[in-house]
């Protein structure tokens, strides 16, 4: 596109001057802070971190809840994907409108939403109550429960978008050729739309993990102190023990945690290709 | 050349002049909240009366602590408002001076606890409130701290998280009641430690409480006063405890910024916060409680707010040493017994 590299580079000179001197610095700052101990490099903070036994059940809970939302979200994003790219194109755009709908209200609103939802008088206990599985209100609020729920409902759209993008990319008679071939459904999935498909998976999984780890929101309102995350953690070694150190561990933690997951699941892809 | 210099700099010394003769600046620091309030009662009503400008830096108490630390050398804040105990750390940081309450005509309306509620002379209180326990009266009685985790009430509690201001107080007050109440608040966190499944939420926003009990999630909190109206309009059968050990609470203070600009103008605008007129204004928009003891208010005013010699006398505050010398402990037990 461009006579010379120079020209590009100059043109990308701007915006990568700007993102290094808002972004990259003041990170770069923050983040050394955990490194640092008594005017040398260390790793003590971190080993500090992990020797603390609540920072340990939060760091697993955090990356279990971020676990467990992505694989529930991409069962229930394949499927409702599926569904969607099927229909006639008046239908999918109405269906897609559906699924956008709820990230264009405010996560707070949302999050609010659910404490009447999975209250002791909400719909939920009601509903429970009425068909006899339950005698009295299951505490559902200030639960891990309520925090899956929560973020589920938060981040479930990313995935089927990304599914629904990947699964129109895909040829439209693979999967009558495979079903021609003598291919069960679980075959269809597996061998077929899984491979073609999984660019789709990747981006999803990531933004599905990467957005349950960060979310603040959710945790802090369903969960509360009960049930604290990394970030929820992080917000309160900084307001109330000024503790600039942990809170720079925490987010080089998060930041970790989502580049990893991006490089395993894009790993996970090409393995699964060369096969 | 020598003509353009003096030209400029002739220039330059009108133009200072000239600012300073239109505009003193005051720059404050206080909590961001009820803004529009104290913009309307107290802040115009100054600048009209000091014919000067006055900025105001909102924000939570450690950001603007942490704003007046990176800006000592400095300062850019001239006075602030903050927590009884937030006023002591300040102190021990070397960020504030001592407040000369001889230029403080209203000082002597102040309730006792108020003129020097760290006992160093560095701050003045301008407002507290009372914590006691928010009850459904129907559902459960309360004439002790200690009722919170019985039995029959603990999973119907929401109690407030060590990391808000009520925490500390409230684990206080159940130390009283328990009978084994010291500095570390350690028993008072092992009794809560021991309900923590049973107690619904460690609550960390009081405004998350109203929508709890309108939902019959709960049936008790300890809340500060201020909390308190938004419950009265439920149309439920609340209370506002009276429990036996006593009512706790916090105070909120005035400082003075060591090698502020404008020291005078800080004190002057200290002192107009103070006055009768002032207060009683922000006791009647419900904003802040009164520390001057000449306010008066109507019942129904009263009823919302922490008012009266008696009140005042009966509020067991935790005092600034002990909170700042236990806080990161407190945190610590809490995370261990509560928190996991």
């Amino acid at each position: 596109m461009f006579q010379n590299r120079a020209e590009a580079l100059a043109l990308a000179l701007p915006a990568a001057v700007f993102a290094a001197i808002v972004f990259l610095a003041p990170v770069v700052i923050l983040l050394a802070e955990g490194f640092r101990s008594a005017d040398s490099w260390s790793l003590v903070a971190y080993v500090d971190f992990f020797t603390d036994p609540l920072n340990r059940t939060v760091f697993l809970r955090t990356f279990r809840l971020g676990l467990m939302v992505t694989a529930v979200s991409a069962v229930i994003g394949y499927a409702a994907a599926f569904a969607i790219v099927n229909l006639s194109p008046r239908n999918k755009g109405q269906m897609i409108g559906l699924v956008v709908l709820p990230l264009m209200i405010s996560s707070v609103a949302r999050t609010y939403a659910w404490i009447v939802i999975l209250g002791r008088t909400g719909i939920v206990n009601q509903a429970l109550q009425l068909i006899g599985l339950s005698d009295e209100p299951i505490r559902f609020l200030f639960t891990e429960t309520a925090v899956f729920i929560g973020l589920l409902q938060l981040f479930l759209p990313l995935m089927i978008l990304s599914l629904i993008s990947a699964l129109e990319n895909m040829p439209k008679d693979a999967i009558p050729a495979a079903r021609v071939l003598g291919a069960n459904w679980f075959q269809v999935f597996w061998k077929v739309i899984l491979p073609l498909t999984k660019e789709g998976l990747v981006i999803g999984g990531t933004l599905v993990f990467t957005g349950s780890l960060t979310a603040y929101i959710t945790p802090a309102i369903l969960g509360g102190s009960k049930v604290l995350m990394l970030e929820t953690l992080l917000y309160q070694r900084v307001t109330v023990a000024s503790d600039f150190v942990s809170a720079s561990v925490i987010a080089f933690i998060l930041i970790v945690m989502s580049f990893a997951a991006n490089l395993l699941l894009k790993r996970l892809a090409t393995a699964r290709n060369k096969r | 050349m020598k003509k353009i210099l003096l030209a400029s700099s002739a220039l330059l010394l009108v133009g200072a002049n000239a600012a300073s003769a239109q505009e003193k600046t005051l720059t404050i620091s206080v909590y961001g909240f009820a803004q529009d309030a104290f913009k309307e009662l107290v802040y115009t009503p100054f600048e009209a009366k000091c014919g000067c400008k006055l900025v105001v830096e909102t924000g939570n108490s450690v950001e603007r602590l942490a704003k007046m630390e990176a800006n000592k050398a400095s300062p850019v804040v001239d006075m602030a408002v903050v927590s009884m105990a937030d006023a002591l750390s300040a102190s021990r940081a070397g960020l504030i001076e001592k407040i000369d309450n001889t230029k403080l005509t209203n000082f002597n309306k102040l309730y006792d606890i108020a003129k020097d509620p760290n006992g160093d002379g560095m701050s003045v209180g301008y407002t507290f409130y009372a914590t006691s326990i928010v009850y459904r009266s129907d559902k459960m009685e309360v004439n002790s701290w200690a009722d919170l985790l019985d039995e029959k009430n603990a999973s119907h509690v929401a109690f407030p998280n060590v990391t808000t201001n009520q925490g500390p107080p409230a684990l206080y007050m159940v130390g009283e009641a328990i009978g084994k109440n010291t500095p570390d608040l350690k028993e008072a966190i092992a009794a809560v430690g021991a309900k923590k499944d049973d107690i619904v939420t460690f609550y960390v926003k009081s405004s998350q409480l109203v929508q709890l009990m309108q939902q019959e999630e709960i049936w008790a909190a300890p809340i500060g006063r201020f909390s308190w109206e938004g419950f009265t309009k439920l149309g439920l059968p609340i209370k506002w405890a009276a429990p036996k050990e006593g009512q706790t609470g916090g105070m909120n203070v005035m400082v003075l910024t060591k090698g502020a600009k404008n020291q005078d103008l800080a004190l002057e605008f200290m002192d107009f916060w103070l006055s009768t007129e002032i207060q009683t204004a922000l006791a009647e928009k419900l904003v802040d409680s009164p520390a001057n003891k000449d306010v008066k208010v109507a019942p129904e005013i009263a009823e919302n707010l922490t008012y009266g010699e008696e009140t005042v006398k009966s509020l067991k505050l935790i005092p600034s040493a002990v909170a700042l010398d236990n806080r990161e402990a407190w945190l610590s037990e809490w995370n261990a017994q509560v928190g996991q």
